[in-house]
């Protein structure tokens, strides 16, 4: 069950997790908690075909994916666990899934949204999911890749970003 | 008339694009995107967007049916995964992954020559044929 790593990103799984963090982690199981890819699948299958061969993956709902962690049978895994969004994060950890630290590793700009840095394009709700992030005791840092350039997220540069909408 | 879309991470795939009109000459309906900066949704959309276009040539070569190839760097990338959600289950764009310039170059030699399926099949088979050790061991 161990999460080895939490990650926001809204490319879900792609070359950044299945090969740039799961070279360095190796992970036992990629677990991918969206609850649209989940509902169809033929989503999950192309998501699904990305995972090297030696990786399990599971696509659940979010609220499935928390219990999935706690299941007997995943008990010795170590664990990525990704969302494509802060929110989503923030609903696993109010669930209970056990985590301490969030990685936000890639959010990309979109209608409304403004750079917070050069990977993390944010809009108010983002900052509010990392608020309650934070709230609930997570270390958020951003950091896309292993290596590259880790950057703290904390309490005033969330305020601060709030003050640009 | 066949159109391409050559999908890659960075600017990959606008250099393969530009070398090949460097070589062959100005050739309509090839067209190069990259992911920097883009969600997977925005891909997604921006690939159905070029499906659902018909390439300006100045004449009436292309038409809305059409078929298209896409043309991706990498399986198993962002770039590869929305190409699939967006045409993956549309059986007039072929996908193919692992682009380099020998296939663009036999693409464009080829795609006026019949049909689709073979060439398909043959822009595959000159990009495996491109890969060799040429020195050293």
């Amino acid at each position: 069950m161990p999460v080895i790593l939490a990650r926001i990103d809204d490319r879900l799984i792609h070359g950044q997790v299945t090969v740039g963090w799961s070279e360095r982690l190796r992970p036992d199981r990629i677990l991918l908690a969206n609850n649209a890819i989940a509902a169809d699948p033929w989503q999950t299958r192309v998501y699904s075909s990305t995972v090297p061969p030696d990786i399990d993956v599971s696509i659940l709902p979010v609220s499935k994916a928390a219990a999935s962690l706690g299941e007997p049978e995943h008990q010795d895994e170590r664990v990525l666990l990704l969302t494509g969004s802060a929110e989503e994060m923030a609903e696993l950890v109010r669930i209970g899934v056990p985590i301490t630290e969030v990685n936000v590793g890639g959010l990309h700009f979109g209608p409304g949204k403004r750079e917070m840095l050069p990977f993390v394009y944010v809009d108010r709700q983002d900052l509010k999911a990392f608020t309650r992030l934070l709230e609930m005791g997570m270390t958020l840092s951003a950091q896309q890749v292993p290596g590259g350039r880790e950057y703290l997220l904390d309490e005033e540069q969330i305020r601060e970003m709030g003050e640009k909408f | 008339m066949i159109k391409a879309l050559v999908i890659t991470h960075g600017g990959i795939g606008q250099e393969l694009v530009r070398v090949t009109e460097m070589i062959l000459g100005p050739v309509p309906g090839l067209t190069a995107m990259s992911n920097s900066g883009k969600s997977a949704i925005d891909i997604t959309a921006r690939i159905k967007e070029w499906q659902a276009e018909i390439p300006d040539d100045g004449g009436d070569d292309f038409s809305a049916s059409d078929r298209k190839l896409i043309l991706l760097d990498d399986y198993g990338g962002s770039c590869a995964t929305s190409a699939q959600l967006a045409c993956g289950q549309d059986p007039d764009t072929a996908i193919i992954s692992g682009v380099n310039l020998a296939m663009l170059l036999g693409f464009v030699t080829w795609r006026d020559s019949g049909d689709f399926e073979e060439l398909v099949a043959k822009v595959v088979q000159k990009g495996r044929e491109a890969i060799l050790l040429v020195g050293g061991r």
